[in-house]
């Protein structure tokens, strides 16, 4: 017998298996949703929550003088405010994209 | 292999501690610190001479000596520099030299600041000049009474 | 078993080829059959681990059994070799250690597709990127310096064994760590890349990386200090950084991967600097691969000679080709990065970030610069230079010094704008305490011991040093007075004790607090840095009873002898040392000789304390008289580098901590809205 031939067989039987395990693709496959606009719009709004949390603590703290908070707390808020805004203009414009999972393409 | 390091060790103990510990001053002994310190050693070890222990190094210790007994005849560090860039190449200085191409050594990391510098208050001066911000993902910014309900909402939500 | 190794290997370029290629297609040509093709890639890639995990499984095993017909087991093991070290030669030369990169690279793939349902479409992206580094990995490893070629001729009896240098409990752990964080910079990379080839919308990506690139910052950290903390026990000759060539590669993707680690979130909180940061990463990633190169290919002279070849151009071209592939798609795409807000105030903490990354790609320039300066004097001046510690030293602690100060002032800033007002509030009585620190230091006499009784008007490292010191102050006092005032805010709150209120705060937002933690890290380094500027040693033959004084310690010694086991030859003497006249503790330098490589090596002898290392090396015996040479450090304040350092694992870990969730004051729900409905997309 040839000596070597254990080494082929074994060769030939991790080739097969890395094929099937790679090729081999039974039921449905996840995709994972699209990133729709909504789902980004929350994000910011999660940042910019985020940065008004930090602010308003960092007050608290007392790192900052009342006016240099008061305007960097306005246009946070407007930011957050507006997306909120937009947020709820396309929840109440797409109702089924939320149900169905899927959201406007971006 | 190890013998005959073992010998000129021994060799150079007898001249080292000769020449540093009786006849030097302390001066001279900082400034064959300093001085050993901005050499290199030069059998390829890219070690700092008065740093290179390794076992087998056929050139450390008559570098040492060599640099000991500049400094005991007087010579200026400008001359002792010289006299082994003379013997081993320009190698043998750990840092460039101020003088001709090198300068440009010394030179570049302190220009790459300042350009970086200058670059930052261009940038600065041109971002707070840009016209309105761009709001993130084109959202249209709220206004009157909606822009009311939705800041009182962001604020309830906020809070510490 | 050579056989299997170098068919695993093949198989494993076989299946990163095709996950490469067959993703690239399924993410350019959209349709439902892509999606199944972009699936088989995904699983391709899987395979590719365990390919190149049989790969590596089979080198150790032929490293335990002894298999000296493999040429890289003879060269780098032999039979007496403990089995640990047996273990390390998978990465103790070049090619087991492109094997063991090619491993790291594969298993962070694995990772990354395990959990693609995190962005299916992102993670796509990246995994075909991982493929395509991947690809080049195996090319080399199955090409350019395989691992299993076999030795010609009979078979030899012994390997030469592991070189002796690397023979030592740290060597280990060292370079996984260093390949870990080198390796892992690919995938913030391959995330950025991605996200700039899909034009992915937002942030979010930041966010699913930025546990990747602080595991991988951690592990870069934690490489180069156990690097230059094995170079202080093993080499012998006191220092335990020579900014040798190696030793800067290793420094340089640190220096821009920090910077990215800071100026990323100016992203993700404000939308700016996405052009910069993108490039930050794309740099970071090539300067790791330089690192490879610089290592690799001798093109600079190097104490880490023993790990040089022939493969350097293939780096180069690796490089071109990857940096064109960046500058393609960056060009391509650039209007996705617009940025989003503009710039308020040049006193903010925008501005702050800004001159963080200035300084730290002025620190890379210069380590890259001096690097590499030797070669370019070589080209134009027709003969090369040497460019060692006087200059990096001179050159970087400048930059080094401003950088400690913008640790302390960044942090305080407010985005936007800072007013007058608000920086003296903030910064009136920490540099009152720094100011305190730096009198006291000067004013307190020096038989206290270093760093008492400076004189920095006497020499410039006395200045840096004491400039360091006092800086680093200046960062602790403004870390503290964050965790303070931080902690009473929750106190107000919660009505618990000033120290759980602080821990609460760390749970609150732990990649602040774990950020601070590690700058109290880098200052506690920096203190110890700082020790260099009052070094001391002495060199002496001590034959028995010889004494020998350096600093308030006096050296005796009793005795010398030699021993002899089957890996090595070793001498050693034996020092009582006293401190002040009191009796310390006795001391074994020793110098072992490697019967199987036929090389030496020292062990260091190190009595370490808070306020100074006593360093002692068995440098040699007079074969005249038999009596050993040893040679004396006094190295104060180094162990404050290695506290140092386990305070930044501490904070790095603190950092990766999930954040507690906000206390959530629950809002009466806006008119019209639904309860919230599930998120849709990406990052949940």
């Amino acid at each position: 017998m040839n000596p070597t031939l254990p080494l082929w067989i074994i060769c030939a039987l991790i080739t097969l298996g890395t094929v099937f395990y790679v090729f081999y693709l039974p039921g449905e496959l996840h995709l994972g949703p699209r990133k729709s606009r909504l789902a980004f719009l929350r994000e910011r709004k999660d940042v910019v929550y985020e940065n008004l949390r930090d602010l308003n603590f960092e007050y608290s703290a007392g790192k900052f003088p009342d006016s240099d908070y008061r305007s960097m707390k306005a246009s946070l808020e407007e930011e957050a405010a507006s997306l909120l805004a937009e947020i709820s203009r396309l929840e109440n414009a797409f109702p089924d994209s939320i149900r169905a999972n899927k959201g406007v393409r971006f | 292999m190890l013998k005959s390091v073992f010998l000129k060790r021994a060799l150079q103990f007898v001249l080292l501690g000769a020449v540093i510990f009786t006849f030097l001053a302390a001066d001279q002994d900082a400034r064959f610190q300093s001085i050993g310190h901005q050499l290199m050693c030069s059998c390829g070890c890219n070690q700092v001479l008065l740093e290179c222990n390794h076992v087998g190094c056929p050139l450390s210790d008559g570098m040492r000596n060599e640099l000991a007994s500049y400094i005991q005849r007087g010579d200026s560090d400008n001359l002792v520099m010289q006299a082994f860039v003379q013997k081993y190449g320009p190698t043998v200085l750990l840092a460039p030299t101020t003088t001709g191409f090198n300068r440009l050594a010394w030179i570049m990391p302190f220009a790459v600041l300042g350009f970086g510098l200058a670059g930052i208050y261009f940038v600065v001066r041109a971002w707070r000049k840009r016209a309105a911000p761009l709001p993130a993902g084109s959202v249209p910014l709220a206004q009157g009474e909606e822009l009311e309900r939705y800041s009182e909402q962001v604020r309830k939500e906020t809070e510490v | 078993m050579s056989q299997i190794g170098s068919f695993a290997l093949l198989l494993a370029l076989a299946l990163s080829a095709y996950s490469f290629l067959a993703g690239s297609l399924a993410l350019f040509q959209k349709s439902s059959a892509t999606d199944r093709l972009g699936e088989t890639a995904r699983r391709a890639g899987i395979a590719t681990f365990a390919a190149v995990l049989l790969a590596a499984v089979v080198l150790v095993v032929a490293a335990f059994t002894n298999d000296f017909s493999i040429a890289y087991i003879y060269h780098h093991s032999n039979r007496d070799l403990p089995g640990p070290y047996k273990f390390a030669a998978l990465w103790s030369g070049q090619e087991g250690s492109l094997l063991f990169w090619s491993l790291l690279l594969a298993s962070y793939g694995l990772v990354l597709r395990l959990r693609h349902k995190t962005d299916t479409r992102l993670f796509a992206y990246a995994s075909a990127i991982i493929a395509g580094v991947q690809v080049f990995f195996l090319l080399l490893l199955n090409f350019a310096a395989p691992p299993f070629g076999v030795m010609q001729g009979s078979l030899p009896a012994d390997g030469t064994g592991l070189n002796p240098l690397l023979q030592y409990p740290e060597m280990v752990i060292h370079p996984p760590m260093l390949y870990l964080g080198y390796v892992g910079f690919t995938v913030p990379f391959a995330f950025a890349l991605g996200a700039l080839i899909m034009k992915y919308p937002g942030e979010k990506w930041i966010h699913i990386t930025r546990r990747w690139t602080m595991v991988t910052w951690g592990f870069l950290t934690c490489g180069i200090f156990l690097g230059a903390h094995w170079a202080y026990s093993v080499l012998g000759w006191g220092g335990y950084w020579a900014w040798d060539p190696v030793e800067n590669a290793s420094l340089l993707p640190w220096l821009t991967g920090t910077a990215f680690l800071h100026s990323v979130m100016m992203q993700e909180k404000r939308g700016m600097l996405k052009v910069w940061n993108v490039w930050l990463i794309f740099t970071t990633f090539l300067l790791s691969i330089l690192g490879t190169f610089l290592t690799r290919s001798g093109v600079v002279n190097s104490v880490h000679a023993f790990a040089q070849s022939s493969i350097g151009n293939w780096f180069l071209w690796f490089m071109a080709i990857v940096f064109a592939a960046c500058l393609y798609f960056y060009w391509k795409n650039r209007s996705h990065l617009a940025s989003e807000h503009k710039l308020e105030s040049l006193v903010s903490r925008e501005s702050s970030f800004l001159f963080n990354n200035l300084l730290f790609l002025v620190a890379c320039f210069a380590v890259l610069w001096g690097t590499l300066f030797p070669i370019l004097s070589e080209w134009v001046e027709g003969h090369k230079i040497t460019v060692g510690p006087p200059f990096f030293n001179r050159v970087m602690i400048p930059i080094a010094l401003l950088l400690i100060l913008l640790t302390a002032l960044g942090p305080l800033l407010a985005w936007r704008k800072t007013s007058l007002e608000s920086i003296r509030r903030n910064f009136l009585w920490p540099s009152v305490g720094a100011l305190a620190v730096a009198v006291l230091l000067m004013l307190m006499p020096s038989r206290w011991g270093t760093p008492f009784g400076m004189k920095p008007w006497q020499e410039i490292s006395s200045l840096y040093a004491l400039m360091a010191i006092a800086l680093s102050a200046l960062v602790a006092f403004t870390v503290i007075s964050e965790f303070v005032r931080g902690g009473r805010v929750i106190r107000r709150h919660t009505g618990r004790n000033l120290f759980s209120s602080m821990v609460q705060l760390g749970h609150r937002n732990t990649r602040r607090y774990g950020g601070y933690i590690v700058h109290f890290g880098v200052i506690v380094i920096v203190i110890g840095l700082s020790g260099t500027a009052f070094n001391q040693n002495k060199e002496k033959e001590m034959g028995f009873g010889d004494r020998m004084n350096i600093g308030p310690y006096s050296l005796v010694c009793r005795s010398y002898t030699q021993d002899d086991n089957p890996n090595y030859a070793s001498e050693w003497a034996i020092i009582d040392v006293s401190k002040n006249g009191k009796p310390l503790t006795t001391m074994y330098p020793e110098r072992r000789f490697y019967k199987a490589s036929e090389q030496t090596s020292t062990i260091v002898a190190n009595h370490s304390t808070l306020q100074e290392d006593l360093y002692l090396v068995y440098e040699g015996q007079n074969q005249d008289t038999g009596r050993p040479v040893i040679k004396v450090h006094l190295n104060p304040l180094v162990m404050w580098i290695w506290i140092g350092v386990w305070i930044i694992i501490v904070g790095t870990i603190l950092a990766l901590v999930p954040n507690a969730p906000a206390p959530v004051r629950v809002a009466s729900p806006a008119p019209a809205r639904e309860p919230e409905p599930e998120p849709i997309g990406a990052g949940n």
